[in-house]
């Protein structure tokens, strides 16, 4: 069962590797980007990390992928395929694609492979549970993760700052647009958006109060 | 070799069989309850009838429906993106049944000799898990809206989009309280805590933003942007019809449920009842069942009172009004947590 899911989990995970780079329509491309996250995920819950895998989905596949589809389909492009930008770019991408392989290579072949005919690890009760994430966050990776937080607040700040009104264009063409906020429900005649008022009653009543006050009878 | 089961009992396989089987039946006949509860209530609650001629008291009107639905042709847009537009409305049914799995109906009891807990399965990660098939049942809409290739269902889509983004991190927040006084994320564990007084009571804040931040991931009004009929026609669901539709609308309301659910669970003790009262374990899960619907009355009851918000009125209202209010109950409750 569990060397099904790998098989089938890793070629999901190659294949949409592969799909991401190959497909023409950025669109699709980034379906695939979410089908290989989502490919990684099953990687990791087989290794036991449930916390990693369900952050790997509800962050990547969730929130980041979500702003990736959002921006793809609201510029479109989806009719128009991607090009290259230059001769520069063909040329330098495969030259760090092939220098990142032989590093991986090398880090590989530097273990002396002893690991593969090994069991592996043996699995330890409680292993990758968000109790032992959580306090190795705090305890041996502390500088790692207040360094990464205030990246994060930064990033935030600066979108925010980034998205900010621009002095001058707060105003211009809106006054005249009617708000409504809730306050205004309270504000209204007594009887308005009512049954009363549909069948006319109200304006019997309004009409007979203003016959009442100008005495006409 | 289940990954996804931190189980420290012996469970056998057909009674993990046996009660997916009846988890799933159990909720998938709640929808068409609901459907009809909802139709008599918006009757009432307008003044008038619903549905009131297929059968008993119009009781048979929702299996008409479907029937109806099922029967109908498949038919799509010459625009539309055909694998897509067929594979959306199938992943928002999946994400939303495949949530019912971590919903606790009650504790371990003892069936037949063997002990079973009344829920799918009891994972380490809890809320999480929900967290996670709420972020694909996003490309469920936004694909459906998408491939449709028309402008109403892919205006829906990015409302949808936007919507869902902006309220899951009010969501997530609100949570976090309650995460905190129980100090795990394992929903048995959750409800096992609230012995004594449910989270409604100290977390009332939490509460309050996660109804409202529930209300918008399940579309419904005065969230129902994504689906505006007076602007949008249905929105991302626009071009679907037959089958299709009855998908996605069936996704709706289990999504309605499992919200529910969720907050019966959460805030209102699950299978607890008030007062120390401890009843036989037969009923824990009817005590789930009435808290659920205690919920889905409030989602149409809502629906009857409230008129849809404006766009902008939604967007500024999740970000600069739910979110803070979220984040500072998440800190209040966890310097009263420290303190203590």
């Amino acid at each position: 069962m569990a060397e099904v899911v790998f098989f089938v989990a890793s070629l999901g995970a190659i294949g949409g590797a592969v799909g991401v780079v190959a497909l023409r329509n950025p669109f699709y491309s980034v379906l695939a980007l979410v089908g290989h996250l989502l490919s990684l995920a099953a990687l990791f819950l087989l290794l036991r990390a449930e916390f990693v895998a369900a952050a790997q989905v509800v962050v990547y596949a969730g929130a980041v992928m979500v702003l990736y589809v959002f921006v793809v389909a609201y510029i479109g492009g989806a009719d128009r395929p991607v090009r290259t930008t230059g001769p520069g770019l063909g040329l330098a991408a495969p030259l760090f694609a092939g220098a990142l392989f032989v590093e991986l290579c090398l880090a590989m072949l530097g273990s002396g492979l002893k690991a593969i005919d090994a069991q592996g690890a043996p699995y330890e009760a409680g292993f990758g549970s968000p109790g032992q994430i959580g306090e190795l966050f705090l305890t041996r990776f502390l500088l790692p993760f207040e360094v990464a937080s205030y990246l994060l607040l930064i990033a935030a700040v600066g979108a925010v700052i980034l998205a900010r009104r621009r002095r001058g264009l707060e105003e211009e063409g809106l006054e005249d647009v009617p708000t409504v906020t809730v306050a205004d429900l309270f504000r209204l005649e007594p009887g308005v958006g009512t049954q009363a008022e549909s069948g006319g009653m109200l304006q019997d009543r309004r009409e007979r109060d203003e016959r009442e006050r100008k005495g006409g009878w | 070799m289940t990954p996804l089961a931190a189980l420290d009992y012996y469970e056998p396989w057909w009674a993990q069989l046996a009660k997916s089987v009846v988890i799933f039946a159990v909720v998938l006949q709640m929808v068409p309850l609901v459907l009809m509860m909802e139709r008599k209530l918006l009757g009432r609650m307008q003044a008038r009838y619903g549905p009131n001629r297929v059968g008993p008291f119009g009781m048979v009107q929702p299996v008409a429906d479907i029937l109806k639905l099922l029967s109908k042709e498949q038919s799509r847009p010459h625009s539309s993106v055909g694998p897509l537009y067929a594979l959306a409305p199938a992943i928002s049914i999946l994400t939303a049944v495949a949530a019912l799995a971590i919903i606790p109906f009650g504790p371990v009891v003892d069936i037949f000799g063997t002990d079973v807990g009344l829920y799918g399965i009891d994972v380490d990660i809890g809320i999480l898990y929900l967290f996670a098939f709420g972020a694909i049942a996003f490309y469920g809409l936004v694909l459906g809206g998408w491939a449709s290739g028309s402008k109403y269902s892919f205006l829906g889509a990015m409302r949808a989009a936007a919507q869902l983004i902006s309220y899951e991190v009010a969501m997530g927040l609100s949570l976090v309280g309650v995460i905190f006084t129980a100090g795990t994320l394992s929903l048995v564990e959750i409800v096992e805590a609230q012995k004594g007084m449910w989270y409604v009571v100290p977390q009332f804040v939490g509460f309050g933003i996660f109804l409202i931040a529930g209300f918008a991931e399940t579309n419904r009004t005065p969230f129902d942007l994504p689906e505006a009929d007076a602007e949008l026609v249905q929105g991302y669901m626009t071009e679907y019809g037959a089958g299709r539709f009855a998908l996605y609308y069936f996704a709706e309301y289990m999504n309605m449920i499992v919200i529910s659910a969720i907050a019966s669970t959460l805030f209102l003790g699950g299978w607890l009842l008030p007062f120390g009262i401890d009843p036989p374990g037969w009923v824990d899960p009817i005590v789930v069942l009435a808290k659920i619907f205690f919920f889905l009355f409030l989602f149409i009851w809502i629906r009857a009172t409230l008129p849809r918000l404006r766009y902008d009125q939604l967007m500024s209202f999740g970000w600069k009004v739910l979110l803070p209010l979220a984040t500072v109950n998440a800190l209040v409750t966890a310097i009263v947590v420290v303190s203590t």
